[in-house]
């Protein structure tokens, strides 16, 4: 049969699973097992067994449970609410006001933490119920939380940057660096989004206390300072090498507990509640990265994302057109298969042609990564949308909806570094010296 | 057939390229009646699963790293032990010593070594000259595995652990400050952006193997076997040679990018020849029979 | 019986949620480690052998453990958006349908993950760092997490055939 009538059958079998009502994790392994029995020269059981347990086990992941419980733990306590009454008569003149709060949130976690599934749990736990009360609208809530918590990905570090580097042997701490200007700019671009869609529509969002005088405003100010120790604690701890990336994980789990137990608003029922729940959390993640990866490694037996990147070599376009077309074919594996995988699934074809026009690796890195972070916003198959989903209980469908403008606006920051890539070089080639 | 073969390495490995090649010679010689699709970059599996999933017959080809398997014997780890082989001579005499006991011991798995590449020498990366022992005294020193944190030890240094990918940052932080790998992974992960100096001690001469599930090698038939096995004595005799170029180059490329190449003082040589020795003893109050004789016989050489 | 069967599956998350602030606790030793030999020079052993390999290890139990609890009380995600639009005989149907999928799915992955452990103890592997663990121990938390995960999902199909009306919560709208 030809790669296009399997890939076809398989996508096929993938919807009626997943539009029947079985769960995630389950349609992932099914189309999985499907394309191994029916497409491959290898066994189905056994390779599900492997894979559920060699990526049940590994180092990096560890960050995520720990991430998802320090969430848990500040939304419990008095903290979260209290950087939030901190926030918003700074944030309360802005266009758009405390969704800012999505963003930046999201932008300075994303400097601790390594994944976007972590930055959207951790950010989301405290924010959506939060700027629900405040009767701010869902889409803008949803959306523009599932977009900013792939900054996760993108700053520094980088769960996706360390997988690239390590599979083409590029420098890891050049990737790194490459991911600051970046991230600064979707940043911005984010920030300028919500800032105008409020501004067109301003009966959307709901107006904050009046106003403030200065000193009014610093006392409420207070109420940042528990957070703000927090983060400096994280990072402090990493960029002092007390701590490795993981390890920092840990760190803001007791760290987190230290300053709600002495906000005085912190009982032994709300710890345990929280244990529980970001146990139930993270099982919920996981399980669907297993699906994930058991899919991933199908899809390298049935050997369908390397042929079809082949083919795309096999073109011989020029370096725009190649990464248009590269663009195109990586959004629509992107669909499907979580970010990662898709990178470890192309790479081999991918960088010899990409190297072959002449395109930086570095570059290649970034854009790379901005492309997989639209995956984590596109249905059926994207992270944040499922971690958002088992937050608030609406459908993937609906918050893929809210994130398309996100997804926009990656397409645009993609457009933006291809056309100035000095964006992406400039740093790493100012530590060449 | 096709084949599919987990790797552990990326493409620009060089281990990868001699695979690669490897694939493509029988490829031709059967004229396509076996094919190899070399999934490389931990890619199908992850690098500590492969050779699980050959034992089982998930893949019937695959390579890994031949000292992960220590802890299930001694003999697999001896290409390891710190100054017991430091040339690619030594190393190959090791080698001829090893084989016979890896082929028995992985044949009770139901696998099949088919060729077995080195590493460059193991060479020693800090900030600042190393000019004996002493100086390595305090030190945090990365360590992976057991051998390595009695060589910390035994040195004076604090073993540090820090999983590949970190290493960078850990320098950066100065959470580690020195370590010990090969040109090949001191090149490829810049390791001018966090140290200066590398001495070439050479410590030691670890190898990547490629096993076959014995019986997926059996069902091929007899033309195609004796294909597979010539392929695999050629890439064994050029992935030595690879090996070797592969040290001169990236030596080159780490001082191209200013760090500061050291041939290892007499004064160094001799105390990390001495904590070899020691590390030696300890080793053989544990070792197994196995790995017992092929000291024995290496040393009988 | 159901009832004792739901006491066995949050006993479990319990244990999944204890292993996780194990981690926790085990990552931050080493930290204070770190902080102890690098900012203080206490005399302290500068590393706890094989830190990440248990907390892997832990973090494996965690999941599994957690999945039959995380399974009742509507914490695994699906797309609910098309079968929510069917009139509730055909709503039914489905939801009989994703149990028994979810049934047979996780009965095969217990079966293979069984034999995974037992090929483990047959051939005595161990993990390859500092400190050698025997992988059945390990994987035995999760072949224990993935057997649960099945009975609790043969559970629900018989609750809801007796029901006539699904028994799984829908995950609640915040
Ligand atoms: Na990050
Ligand atoms: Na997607």
């Amino acid at each position: 049969m030809s790669d296009p009538v399997v890939g076809l059958i398989l996508l096929a079998v993938l919807f009626v699973f997943l539009a029947g009502g079985l769960w995630i994790a389950l349609s992932l392994s099914a189309v999985a097992a499907v394309a191994l029995a029916f497409f491959s020269n290898s066994s189905v059981g056994l390779n599900m067994a492997v894979t559920f347990w060699g990526h049940s086990h590994s180092w990096s992941l560890t960050a995520l449970p720990l991430f998802i419980l320090m969430g848990e733990i500040l939304l419990r306590s008095r903290l979260s609410k209290d950087m939030f009454n901190g926030l918003a008569p700074w944030l309360g003149g802005l266009p758009g006001r405390l969704l800012h709060v999505n963003v930046l949130g999201c932008a300075i976690f994303a400097a601790v933490s390594g994944s976007s599934a972590a930055t959207a749990a951790t950010i989301g736990k405290m924010s959506i119920p939060e700027l629900k009360s405040r009767g701010y609208p869902e889409g803008l809530i949803l959306g523009t939380l599932a977009g900013s918590a792939t900054l996760g990905l993108l700053i520094p570090p980088s769960i996706i940057l360390i997988v690239y580097g390590v599979a083409t042997e590029q420098s890891i701490a050049r990737l790194f660096v490459a991911g600051l200007i970046p991230g600064a700019l979707l940043v911005a671009m984010f920030g300028a989004y919500v800032a105008v869609v409020s501004w067109l529509n301003p009966d959307m969002i709901p107006v904050e206390r009046s106003k403030l005088n200065l000193k009014e405003k610093l006392w409420e100010a207070r109420g940042l300072i528990p957070v703000g120790l927090l983060i400096v604690g994280v990072i402090g701890a990493i960029y002092t090498g007390i701590a490795s990336p993981t390890d920092a994980a840990a760190l803001g789990v007791l760290l987190s507990i230290l300053l709600a137990v002495l906000s005085g608003s912190f009982s032994r029922a709300d710890f345990l509640d929280a244990l529980l729940s970001a146990a139930r959390t993270s099982c919920m993640i996981a399980f669907i990265l297993l699906g994930a990866a058991f899919l991933a490694v199908a899809m390298g037996f049935t050997g369908l994302p390397r042929n079809l990147a082949a083919w795309i070599g096999g073109m011989g376009l020029s370096p725009y057109f190649l990464l248009f077309v590269l663009t195109i074919f990586f959004i629509v594996l992107g669909l499907f298969l979580d970010g990662i995988s898709v990178v470890v699934l192309t790479t081999s074809i991918i960088m010899p042609m990409v190297m072959a026009v002449g395109i930086d690796p570095i570059w290649f890195g970034i854009y790379l990564v901005l492309v997989v972070e639209m995956s984590q916003i596109t249905p059926p198959v994207g992270f944040n949308l499922f971690v958002i989903q088992g937050l608030t209980g609406i459908d993937i469908l609906r918050i893929a909806k809210a994130a398309f403008p996100f997804f926009l606006l990656l397409v645009v920051a993609v457009v933006l570094i291809t056309v100035f890539p000095g964006i992406v070089t400039y740093l790493p080639t100012a530590m060449n010296r | 057939d096709t084949w599919d073969m987990p790797t552990p390495y990326g493409d620009s490995t060089f281990h990868t390229q001699n695979i690669a090649q490897f694939a493509a010679d029988i490829a031709e010689a059967t004229d396509g009646a076996l094919e190899i699709t070399v999934h490389s970059g931990g890619s199908l599996f992850p690098h500590g699963e492969i050779r699980n999933v050959v034992r089982s017959g998930q893949v019937p080809i695959g390579e890994f790293f031949l000292s992960l398997l220590v802890n299930d014997d001694a003999a697999f780890g001896i290409d390891s032990q710190p100054f017991l082989a430091t040339s690619y001579d030594d190393a190959a005499r090791l080698w001829d010593a090893q084989r016979p006991v890896v082929t028995e011991l992985l044949a009770e798995q139901g696998l099949m070594p088919l060729f077995s590449v080195p590493w460059p020498a193991q060479g020693l990366y800090t900030n600042g000259e190393v000019s004996s022992v002493e100086d390595l005294a305090g030190l945090r020193f990365r360590a992976y595995n057991a051998a390595l944190e009695e060589f910390a030890a035994l040195a004076g240094a604090a073993p540090v652990q820090v999983e590949a990918p970190d290493i960078p940052q850990a320098f950066a932080t100065g959470q580690v400050e020195a370590m010990v790998t090969s040109p090949s992974t001191g090149a490829n992960s810049t390791a001018w952006d966090f140290v200066t100096h590398y001495t070439a001690i050479n410590a030691w001469v670890p190898k990547n193997i490629v096993v076959v599930n014995e019986r997926a090698f059996r069902r091929l038939p007899d033309d195609v076997q004796a294909a597979v096995m010539d392929a695999a004595a050629a890439a064994q005799a050029r992935g030595w040679e690879m090996s070797a170029a592969e040290a001169d180059e990236k030596t080159a490329i780490m001082a191209d990018n200013g760090m500061i190449i050291v041939e290892p003082s007499a004064e160094l040589t001799a105390g990390l020849q001495e904590i070899g020795a020691q590390m030696l003893e300890n080793w053989k109050s544990g070792a197994s029979e196995a790995a017992m004789s092929i000291l024995t016989a290496y040393q009988d050489q | 019986m159901g009832h004792l069967l739901d006491r066995v599956y949050l006993g479990a998350a319990w244990i999944a949620a204890f292993t996780i602030l194990a981690i926790a606790l085990l990552i931050s030793a080493q930290i204070f480690l770190n902080f102890s030999t690098r900012a203080l020079s206490l005399p302290l052993p500068s590393t706890i052998p094989s830190y990440a390999d248990f907390s892997g290890f832990m973090l494996a139990a965690a999941t599994f453990l957690a999945m039959p609890y995380t399974f009742r009380s509507g914490g695994h995600i699906r797309v609910s958006l098309i079968t929510a639009r069917l009139m509730p005989r055909a709503r039914l149907v489905c939801e009989i349908a994703a149990l028994a999928g979810a049934a047979f799915l996780t009965g095969f992955a217990v079966y293979f993950i069984w034999v995974l452990v037992a090929e483990s103890v047959h051939y005595g592997d161990v993990s390859n760092g500092t400190i050698p663990v025997p992988l059945w121990i390990p994987q035995s938390a999760m072949g224990v997490g993935m057997t649960l995960l099945c009975i609790s999902a043969i559970h629900s199909l018989v609750e809801t055939l007796l029901r006539g009306a699904p028994v799984i919560a829908a995950s609640e709208e915040v």
